[in-house]
């Protein structure tokens, strides 16, 4: 039982508290409710761009990084399609540091049109070496536009383009800035060895004075349900030939979401799962194959993927994988396989739990849904489902109308 | 009115509590430590060989190591799979230059299952042909990709460099291994190197004596009858190395050279030196070839290290037309370290921050472990940490200098491009 305290200031600001009495150390994390999802889809990786500007100086402090680590602290950020998150770990005594810092920048950044420009190159060479410089490094460019048509999923955090981020100006940072970096738009966790008055009071002090906006409203376009089979072929010059399947499912909110995920798990969480057993390792099909779920906020998707192995067609290899899934819809698990996936649920819990910088994060996360609370009643909606529960996940989720799949052809593989 | 402008005042750190995990002897050159103090359930296991990517060549230590849960005559691959699954249990495993190490995570009830299971699969390991023959195919078309990636070109090309001196350290896998590879010769690595190669064991997980003495016991008829010796004697071959690769639109770059590790007089000075120079955000290398040219997306500093000696590294990826410029830049940071005393400001920034993460890396039973393994492995206790604190309080910009004049000379550099 994870515990926390909760409460708000008056311009909106959403504060937990995680008390932990053994560490040395003290989190501050910023969850702001922004990410690629609420980007116009034609100055796309702005969420992410922005993410990097946050550290080139605030309305009164030219840099973010020196000060925090001068106070013995480091500091990082990530933008996923539905967030942008925010984490300084430093030594508790110096907890003012990470807090002027963060309540600084959320009052307003410094804006120089040198940050802008470093950062923007910055971002292009990491474009550059996460998606286009590596062996099947842009298969989720093509993937997500392949699944969405109407959602701004259809785009990574990265972008769609590095034209977009080559024209970003210093007009759209603002705007950026103005609407979504707001307090009421925000969620802080301050985790560590503190009393909650003092907690309340350092917070009160930093944060109290920024001033109140109304949270933006979001209107996103729903993607229309997939009636029919979708697929793409893209020829790269990589060595082996890949497949990824993505089929269509709930969103975080609903009460299917953790069937799904533990779906998910029994198709090709490690090597017991069926997917690998039977295509791998009993048909050699494939040389590696993994299920995983994208776990976004709105509607995201069950993605099998792997690569085949040197003599085996795409052909052969669909033919074996539907056959495999008309299984699962067709019988239950059986009860160990369930309770296989279960206990390794509940391992990969608790350490997950371990790390005070997780369960801030994980803390945030859950007050984005609606309760923080919620972080202590994951484990028992996942040991509560049934293989009844999987197999009907199944049959709705694993349907070739519901599936889009991106081959990924080696140019000198000849099939 | 809360003035923005005025930093909050810091409060430095005092001291540091380092918690050493309990010794217990398996024989005479082999030991277990164990952290009890785990607030939770979790539990993991670490089984240390003397089984490196140096005890062997053609990619064999790495096969074997792969192998491991491939199957005994008693069971299959998947059976084993199923057994550790099962219990919720993950493994790993892997082999660095100088150690193979497996790795168990899971809950301490499952623990003892788990060990016994993987114990098994070591001992009785069979080699059958169709696992060896289905691994050999899987590896060898992994490597097919790596070759594809610029970072791993360049790594692998300073490592042949920066290790020209013992071949055995230089040795890499090639693409005709994945297929000359014989079953005898995987058969009589793991004898040599597992069965009779256990070198550490570590648990870190809140159990009771009669766990221990069972491991210990079960360990016992494979851990090394023989000290772990370790090469100590190192030199890399200095110049420049530029592979082009066609369609690449970055070049990986590293720069590097043979050092020292935790027992030498300098280690920790340097470790400050290289700090500054590229092992926080702020360093030098980032604040000038990121954040002020936006050439790269990072660009870092490490000292890493083995048993007996170690090796400095610069590793950057950068856009492919400033290749030569960001070589550049590097060898001009190495020369303002040589010819500048460092800001005492930038010297308190640095000085504040290692302690800081020293701190980090304290905290927790996993974290310590961790930090504590760095220094045993290298046959230091954690006195060593108490040293650092105090290196790090008595460092002058002198002696900065003066180790950057000692160390940091290009033409003693590896450098290594591709792309």
């Amino acid at each position: 039982m994870l515990k926390f305290d909760r409460f708000e200031l008056e311009n909106g600001l959403t504060v937990l508290f995680h008390k932990d009495t053994t560490t040395p150390m003290v989190v501050v994390n910023t969850l702001y409710d922004v990410g690629a999802r609420d980007e116009s889809n034609d100055k796309t990786g702005f969420a992410h761009l922005f993410e990097h500007l946050m550290f080139g100086g605030s309305i009164n402090i030219p840099d973010f990084d020196t000060p925090l680590q001068r106070a013995g602290g480091e500091n990082n950020a990530f933008t996923s399609n539905d967030i942008t998150n925010y984490y300084d770990v430093l030594p508790i005594q110096n907890i003012e540091t990470a807090l002027w810092l963060e309540s600084d920048r959320m009052l307003s950044l410094a804006f120089t049109d040198k940050s802008l420009e470093v950062q923007r190159s910055v971002v292009i060479e990491e474009f550059k070496q996460r998606y286009l410089n590596q062996p099947y490094g842009d298969v989720w460019l093509e993937l997500r536009d392949l699944i969405y048509k109407e959602h701004p999923y259809r785009w990574a955090t990265i972008g769609k383009e590095i034209s977009h981020i080559e024209n970003a100006t210093m007009e759209d940072v603002k705007a950026f800035f103005a609407k979504y970096y707001i307090p009421s738009n925000a969620i802080l966790c301050i985790a560590g060895n503190m009393d909650l008055a003092d907690v309340k009071q350092l917070v009160e002090k930093w944060y109290g004075d920024i001033p109140s906006e109304a949270k933006p409203e979001r209107n996103i376009p729903k993607e229309p349900k997939q009636t029919e089979f979708r697929e793409k072929t893209i020829v790269r010059n990589v060595p082996t030939n890949a497949f990824y399947y993505a089929f269509n499912m709930v969103n975080r909110q609903h009460p299917d979401y953790f069937t799904i995920d533990t779906l998910s798990d029994a198709l090709g969480r490690d090597k017991s799962s069926r997917l690998y057993v039977s295509l791998k390792k009993e048909q050699n099909l494939a040389s590696n194959i993994n299920a995983y779920i994208t776990g976004s906020l709105d509607e995201g998707v069950l993605v099998i993927s792997g690569k085949l192995n040197d003599n085996i067609t795409f052909q052969e290899f669909d033919a074996a994988l539907w056959k495999e899934l008309k299984k699962i819809q067709d019988a239950p698990l059986s009860s160990k396989e369930l309770s296989r996936i279960k206990n390794k649920i509940r391992t990969s819990k608790e350490f997950q739990d371990q790390g005070i910088l997780n369960r801030a994060m994980h803390l945030c996360s859950y007050e984005l849904l609606g309760d923080a609370g919620l972080i202590n009643k994951e484990s028992e909606l996942y040991q509560k489902i049934t293989n009844l529960d999987i197999q009907r996940a199944a049959q709705t989720t694993l349907q070739r109308t519901n599936c889009s799949l991106l081959k990924v052809k080696a140019a000198n593989n000849a099939e | 009115m809360l003035n923005r402008s005025i930093s909050p005042s810091l409060k430095a750190i005092e001291n540091i509590d380092f918690v050493a995990p309990e010794k217990h002897v398996i024989n005479s050159y082999v030991d277990l430590y164990h952290m009890k103090n785990v607030p939770n359930e979790t539990a993991r296991l670490d089984l240390y060989f003397d089984a490196g990517k140096c005890r062997g060549s053609h990619g064999i230590p790495a096969f074997v190591n792969g192998l491991l849960l491939s199957g005994t005559d008693e069971k299959s691959s998947m059976e084993i799979q199923e057994i550790i699954n099962g219990l919720g249990g993950f493994f790993e495993s892997g082999t660095s230059v100088e150690n193979s190490v497996i790795t168990v995570y899971c809950l301490r009830e499952n623990l003892h299952q788990i060990f016994e299971t993987l114990m098994d699969a070591i001992e009785n390991l069979a080699f059958h042909d169709h696992e060896v023959k289905e691994f050999l195919s899987d590896r060898k078309q992994r490597h097919n990709i790596n070759m594809e990636k610029v970072s791993f070109l360049a790594q692998r090309e300073f490592q042949l460099k920066l290790f020209a001196s013992d071949h055995d350290y230089a040795s890499v896998t090639e693409l005709e291994d994945f297929d000359t590879v014989k079953r005898e010769e995987l058969i009589e690595f793991h004898r040599k190197h597992y069965l009779n190669g256990l070198s550490k064991v570590v648990l870190v997980a809140d159990v009771e004596k009669d766990v221990i003495s069972n491991i210990i016991s079960r360990c016992l008829p494979l851990a090394l009858r023989s000290p772990l010796m370790h090469i100590t004697d190192l030199k890399n071959t200095s110049g420049h190395f530029i592979n082009e690769k066609s369609g690449a639109i970055q070049t990986a770059i590293r720069v590097g050279r043979i050092l020292f590790n935790k027992k030498h007089e300098d280690y920790l000075d340097f470790l400050i030196l290289q700090t500054i120079l590229g092992d926080y955000f702020g360093s030098r290398l980032m604040s000038n070839i990121r954040e002020d040219k936006g050439y790269t997306y990072g660009i870092g500093t490490a000292l890493s290290e083995f048993k007996e000696t170690g090796y400095f590294l610069v590793a950057t990826e950068v856009r492919k037309d400033v290749r030569d410029a960001t070589l550049k830049e590097i060898k001009k940071e190495f020369e303002l370290l040589q010819n500048e005393l460092c800001p005492s400001e930038e010297i308190e920034l640095v000085k504040n921050y290692m302690l800081g993460q020293l701190l980090k890396s304290a905290d927790g039973p996993y974290a310590m472990t961790d930090l504590f393994l760095s220094a045993q492995l290298q046959d230091k206790g954690l006195d060593f940490y108490n040293d650092a604190i105090t290196s790090i309080h008595a460092i002058t910009p002198e002696r900065i200098r003066d180790l950057a004049r000692q160390y940091l000379n290009w033409e003693e550099m590896t450098i290594v491009a591709a792309g």
